[in-house]
């Protein structure tokens, strides 16, 4: 049980990260004009909006409540006045309203997928791949926010800031139940295949957009 | 003075006959690939009409271009924060219906079909899914007038006019419109792009899309007023006209005007103060954008100008051929050839020369109605189209079209020469005939002036692949 949960704890997520770092140079290197959101609101546009307006606010809102929540230390928390329940509590409530708008809006992007001619007759494998997998990954992320009810805050959390940390300690992770430990496995397991998939979109956010002028000249003969 | 150089067109609506030969080259060299099917960099539309894709010219649909908001200049479709919260779905992009979804046949079955009683015949099917589809819409779908009985109403070119009255059998009119990327000073699509993607080349004004930077957005293509920046479907980035600059580079013109049989394209360099776009672009109202935008264009003939030119990088051939070229006389010299819908505020630099047409019998000419009243094409019509709704522009270009052609048939048809015709149109004998030269006999060298481009030591073909606007 020791080694499966090491495999599972410290090897696959060390595993996974590097994949994710490696995996985006390489592509980054190798692919740079794949490197975009392969946008289809060209071929279909109604269905998307529900889609993608839906999923984008809730899986940014989810993950900025993980970062927010679980790399954070209760010990910061605890110093402004918000002791472990509070804590769980913000956590359940927000989880049902960003976790649900997430798995919501990959399980609609998903039917649209799989039920809009154009968007099926384009889409590859890839893209299944990546929206089953993120329907996987939110549809387990809400289940424990629903049903799980389990305190993470001195488990999972201090578990996954020993990872980044780089003082693994996995044995954190025993008395977890399984809809969480599959829920970490498999949302790894998307991280290690986003380098190869369309996600890579998440790195570009245009954040440049904001301090620039309007108009862009580039001279295409350099050094006169 | 902030002096540019720039690529400019342009085209004689009088002399186009809607052939569709300036399309057929640039497809097949530039479009004709997967996800690329359904665009046309060049394509020629009847007027009236509502065009390719459906009702581009109408702001309140699209949102394209620039607008004033309190009197500052402001893209149409709201700006950054705006463009942010709508990334994931972004609400002014037209999709495939608009513009056409593509097809093809398969013309295999008409060869291998069996021995029937009656012909074989061939359904047209999706490039996209496969599948058999009906043809609804494509880029020129209004050919001739097709079906305009229908659409024209929602031609906004008939703003102020009873387009019901336009649209009958007895009024009819129509002429073509060939568009192309119109390679703005003031470019919404450049503006528009979050990554930075779009720009501007230094030495030629040319506007392309860096394949390599391109994430697709989507922005350029629903802020380009124009409609002429498209979305690959298959790789996922946008793609637009590059003014074929691999031929510009050579001296050579673009194949749309190379290729033209009506010889109705001219291609030349403009020298801009690119200091003033933002003050030209910002004028109100927008009937006085024609004017501001031919303000920042400057006379290559000026020694203070050649002098800045030389002085802040530009190559002595652009400058010589700035001199020579056919585009700033027709546009600025002569003022015949005027900018599409300047109102979208992008500071266009294809130019158009407004058509002539028949005389309509059914007009009676009385002391307020002229020559220029009984043409077919109504002149609120073209005022529409070229000048933001100013009739004065359009009477005045069309005046100096008419008495060109009564001075030109005074001579070589009736034996005399009426000079007269020509005083009233502002207009002496000398630059007469130097318009007649341009606009009816001009060959190659004269149509087409375009510098090749300086090969310095820094040209790296190989950083330079996919940054310059296609892969
Ligand atoms: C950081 C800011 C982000 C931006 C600006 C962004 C933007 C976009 C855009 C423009 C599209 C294309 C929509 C279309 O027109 O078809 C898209 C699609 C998509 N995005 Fe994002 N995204 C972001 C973050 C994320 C994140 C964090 C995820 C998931 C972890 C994600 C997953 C997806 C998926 C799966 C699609 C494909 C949807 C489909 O067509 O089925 N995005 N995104
Ligand atoms: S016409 Fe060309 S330069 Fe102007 S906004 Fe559209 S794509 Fe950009």
């Amino acid at each position: 049980m020791n080694i499966a949960n090491n495999l599972a704890f410290v090897v696959f997520p060390y595993l996974m990260l590097t994949v994710f770092v490696v995996g985006h140079i390489y592509r980054y290197v190798t692919d740079s004009l794949g490197w975009n959101a392969r946008s289809s609101e060209f071929l279909e546009k109604k269905q998307l909006f529900y889609g993608a307006t839906i999923f984008h606010w809730g899986i940014l809102l989810t993950l900025l409540g993980h970062a927010g929540g679980l790399l954070i230390p209760q010990k910061v928390f605890d110093a402004v006045g918000i002791n472990g329940d509070t804590h769980t509590m913000i956590a359940y409530y927000t989880g049902w309203l960003a976790g649900g708008a997430a798995f919501a809006g990959s399980v609609l992007l998903l039917i649209r997928r799989v039920t809009r001619r154009r968007i099926k007759a384009t889409s590859l494998v890839n893209d299944y791949v990546t929206l089953i997998g993120l329907v996987i990954v939110t549809g387990l992320g809400f289940y424990n926010v629903v049903f799980g009810h389990f305190y993470v805050l001195d488990s999972v959390a201090p578990w996954i800031r020993s990872i980044v940390t780089f003082l693994p300690k996995p044995e954190l992770m025993l008395g977890v139940p399984l809809s969480y430990k599959v829920h970490i496995v498999s949302a790894l397991a998307l991280l290690g295949f986003s380098p190869f998939s369309r996600l890579v979109h998440i790195w570009s956010a245009p954040f440049t957009y904001f301090p620039r002028r309007w108009i862009l000249f580039r001279r295409s003969v350099a050094d006169l | 003075m902030k002096i540019k150089a720039q690529m400019a067109m342009v085209l004689n609506l009088d002399k186009c006959i809607g052939c569709h030969t300036c399309s057929i080259p640039c497809k097949n060299v530039w479009t004709n690939r997967k996800g690329a099917e359904y665009m046309w960099f060049n394509n020629v539309e009847t007027k009236p009409g509502i065009g390719y894709p459906q009702k581009w010219e109408n702001q309140t649909i699209h949102n394209g271009g620039w607008t004033l908001k309190n009197g500052k200049l402001r893209l149409k479709a709201g700006e950054r924060l705006h463009k942010f919260a709508n990334i994931f779905h972004n609400p002014d992009l037209p999709t495939v219906e608009q513009y056409y979804e593509p097809w093809t046949y398969d013309y295999d079955k008409l060869i291998s079909s069996p021995n029937k009683r009656y012909q074989p015949s061939i359904r047209p099917k999706s490039q996209i899914t496969g599948d058999p589809i009906r043809i609804k819409w494509g880029p020129n779908w209004e050919d001739d007038l097709a079906g305009v009985s229908e659409t024209g109403i929602h031609d906004v070119n008939f703003a102020r006019l009873d387009h019901a009255v336009y649209l009958s059998f007895k009024h009819v009119f129509l002429f073509y419109l060939p568009r192309l990327c119109e390679h703005c000073l003031n470019p919404a699509c450049v503006a528009s792009c979050p990554s930075g993607a779009l720009y501007k080349r230094e030495e030629d004004g040319i506007v392309l899309v860096d394949q390599e930077r391109c994430r697709g957005w989507r922005y350029c293509v629903s802020g380009c007023p124009y409609k002429k920046v498209y979305f690959n479907w298959n790789t996922g980035r946008s793609e637009k006209c590059i003014f074929c600059y691999p031929r510009i580079e050579a001296g050579m013109p673009t194949l749309c005007a190379f290729s033209c049989v009506g010889r109705i394209r001219y291609v030349g360099v403009v020298l801009y103060d690119a200091d003033k776009i933002h003050a030209a672009a910002s004028s109100d109202p927008p009937a006085s954008l024609y004017r501001a935008h031919l303000d920042i264009l400057l006379d290559p003939d000026d020694p203070e100008v050649a002098r800045a030119a030389n002085a802040q990088g530009i190559s002595q051939n652009f400058i010589d051929a700035a001199r020579k070229s056919p585009v700033f006389k027709l546009a600025k010299t002569w003022e015949l050839a005027l900018p599409l819908h300047p109102e979208f505020r992008t500071l266009p630099m294809v130019w158009y020369i407004p058509p002539l047409s028949p005389i309509a019998e059914h007009v009676e000419p009385t002391e307020q109605v002229d020559a220029i009243d009984r043409l077919r094409i109504p002149v609120a019509y073209l005022a529409n189209l070229l000048t933001a709704g100013d009739e004065t522009q359009i009477r005045r270009v069309l005046k100096r079209l008419i008495a060109l052609r009564r001075y030109m048939r005074s001579i070589r048809v009736e034996n005399s020469l009426d000079e007269d015709v020509l005083q009233q149109a502002g207009l002496t004998p000398q630059t007469a005939r130097e318009m007649y030269q341009l606009l009816a006999i001009a060959k190659y060298e004269e149509r087409f002036v375009v510098p090749t481009r300086a090969v310095g030591d820094g040209m790296q073909t190989f950083r330079d692949q996919g940054a310059c606007g296609f892969s």
